[in-house]
């Protein structure tokens, strides 16, 4: 078993990770009381709000995988932010205002506040169901990679990211998940900055940054706006400049306005402003950021143009297919791929000398040779990838391994240590976040306003230690779950979003729609629940029947929300009516 | 419904504007900020599109 990284490697990210979660212990100590545990006595300011916000949507997987999204299929995953600035303008101007004055501890109190106990109950569950499977997919995905690639034991990675959260979650509660993620975002941001300048500084002598761009514009990857054609693009495809507008609006909404884990991190600011400076702080940074990360993927794509590259970026993956009737094929076709190696890097040094001296004609020549190889490379890629997909539980993606193979690859001593702390930070920072909201939820909405109503404070904040404990060890146990069913985790991660929908429609009828009262609106909430599972599930049951319900599941988030403002209008009408019946004798 | 106060249009600053002054001098109204954000996205995607054109 090899290890991938140097002594210095180790000690950079040891000392790294250690350091981020001795601060958080520091900066949280003498917390005591539930308020401060759970709204950090609302003494936070907006950068603090703005950068945990940020490092909580970003998890490992993000920084593992958006790399590898850029390096595969270009820039145009960038869309899927267009729709959270939008959103943040709203939330800053509907929601803020409403969740500050009635001083909630979480986003459902608002519910009962506006509708009823079981609504608030509703959106909680709902919450608690999806977040809490999540949140052990937060652990297990970077630690699968990290088994793959280096070695390390999945069951025994997903107890240290996770124990290392709980320290200091459990005994600092939201201050130090806000705090300790300024530090995570400082080294995330740092370490990526990093790994993009030695990755353009190893290009060849006579290839430079914007000659890279060219050439990664010339493959086809630099798709930073992209337009669906069709209707069925438009509906499936989810990363188009109307999805990302339109759709990511609806999933940035529900996201930032409704998910505990989101909405914890803003309700402890110290006041309205600072926390509407916080979100637009997010709106105003979080594309430019993404569009670095994805670039870093596309830089990488024209690095490995220039430079022997892996057919396929899973070691185990190619080890399993190649012990396998089918390893021979699958043997001839890497000998082929890597036979073209050295001619698109010819072909692409002469492109950029042909340019460089002006020479159209030969311009033209060596780019339609340059684009017949790396489409050559790309068939065989495939039909490699189709032989892998063939073996029983195989995992014929390799996206999210791409970034971190080039990085024990070809990065030097100590950056590798580096971008490992750039993983455990992103893992941390999502996980405690998520960890924090599910223990605040369970202690607000179910424990102290169902089951034991009137306790001392004490009892409480004894109670929230005790609740993010037993929902780090119940992440953990999933995560380890998790790790056994690799594919798991893709559909978890959708079953998630599948909530979203539903719970924002929940917030909007509250919101806008006055008129609608708790009953119709808790009816419409379970009615539209049910359709969104089934328009998600029922193509996946038999997609000759219900094929034409295949849509991107981004669209889902909308569906659930027009659906809940729909039934409950209707419902409101109908329960309205009945009510003014049973009024008159 | 909605409120809206903190968007004034009035020259008297609202409560809520001047908060955001103290935060931030150089922005005077919240609509400002705002309108700023917008304008950001809408830069972004025409340098996106720029860019997709003039690399591709």
């Amino acid at each position: 078993m090899t290890t991938g990284m140097a002594l210095l490697d180790w000690l950079v990210m040891a000392g790294t990770t250690l350091a981020i979660v001795l601060y958080g212990l520091w900066k949280s100590r003498g917390n005591q009381n539930i308020r401060g545990y759970l709204l950090s006595n609302h003494d936070m300011k907006w950068w603090t709000i703005g950068l945990s916000i940020m490092a909580t949507q970003a998890s490992a997987i993000t920084f593992l995988s958006t790399p590898g999204q850029g390096f595969g299929d270009g820039m145009r995953f960038v869309q899927f932010y267009f729709g959270l600035p939008i959103a943040m303008i709203i939330i800053s101007i509907v929601a803020i205002p409403r969740y500050r004055k009635l001083d909630v501890y979480t986003a459902y109190e608002y519910l009962e506040q506006r509708f009823d106990l079981p609504t608030r109950t509703l959106g909680s569950a709902l919450f608690l169901l999806g977040r809490s499977l999540a949140g052990g997919i937060t652990i297990v995905a970077p630690a699968i990679i990290l088994e793959t690639l280096l070695g390390w034991d999945t069951n025994l990675t997903c107890i240290g990211i996770g124990a290392l959260v709980l320290i200091y979650t459990v005994s600092g509660g939201t201050k130090a998940v806000s705090q300790t993620q300024q530090q995570q975002m400082a080294v995330i941001l740092l370490g990526m900055a990093l790994a993009g300048v030695v990755m353009v500084l190893m290009y060849p002598p006579e290839l430079g940054f914007v000659d890279a761009l060219h050439i990664a514009g010339k493959s086809g990857k630099m798709n930073l706006i992209t337009l669906p054609s069709t209707f069925d693009e438009f509906a499936s495809d989810r990363y188009n400049i109307l999805s990302g507008l339109v759709a990511g609006t609806f999933l940035s909404l529900s996201y930032f306005g409704t998910d505990q884990s989101q909405v914890q991190r803003y309700l402890g600011g110290k006041s309205v402003s600072e926390i509407r400076i916080g979100l637009l702080f997010n709106a105003i940074f979080k594309i430019p950021m993404q569009f670095g990360i994805l670039l870093i993927g596309v830089l990488m794509y024209v690095f490995y143009l220039f430079s022997p590259n892996p057919m396929f970026f899973n070691e185990q993956e190619r080890q399993a297919i190649l012990a396998t009737e089918a390893g021979p094929a699958y043997a001839a076709l890497e000998e082929r791929y890597h036979r073209l190696d050295d001619s698109v890097s010819t072909s692409w040094q002469g492109w950029l000398a042909a340019r460089n001296a002006g020479d159209t004609q030969q311009e033209a020549m060596a780019l339609e040779q340059a684009q017949q190889l790396e489409a050559t490379a790309s068939r065989i890629r495939a039909e490699g990838v189709a032989l892998i997909s063939e073996r029983e539980g195989s995992r014929p993606k390799d996206q999210d391994r791409v970034f971190l193979a080039f990085v024990l690859e070809h990065l030097p001593e100590g950056l590798v240590g580096l971008l490992m702390a750039v993983i455990f930070a992103a893992a941390m920072s999502s996980s405690s976040a998520e960890l924090n909201a599910l223990a605040s939820t369970t202690l607000v909405d179910i424990y102290k306003r169902q089951i034991r109503p009137e306790a001392t404070d004490k009892h409480y904040l004894s109670m929230s230690r005790w609740l993010t404990l037993g929902w780090g060890v119940v992440a953990i146990c999933f995560a380890i779950l998790a790790g056994q069913f690799e594919n798991l985790i893709e559909y978890v991660n959708i079953l998630g979003s599948l909530f979203y929908g539903t719970i924002l429609g929940l917030f909007v009828v509250a919101f806008f729609l006055p008129s609608i009262k708790g009953k119709a609106v808790f009816w419409a909430g379970l009615i539209t629940e049910g359709l969104v599972l089934a328009i998600y599930f029922l193509p996946i049951w038999s997609e000759e029947i219900f094929g034409w319900l295949n849509i991107g599941y981004l669209w889902l988030n909308m569906i659930g929300c027009v659906a809940v403002a729909g039934f409950g209008s209707l419902l409101q009408l109908v329960l309205g009516a009945e009510g003014e019946k049973k009024k008159k004798p | 419904m909605i409120n809206l106060s903190h968007m004034s249009q009035s020259p008297q600053y609202s409560e809520e504007d001047q908060e955001l002054q103290r935060l931030f001098p150089l922005v005077k109204r919240w609509k400002s900020l705002y309108l700023f954000v917008l304008a950001e996205l809408v830069g972004l995607i025409i340098l996106f599109f720029t860019l997709s054109r003039f690399f591709s």
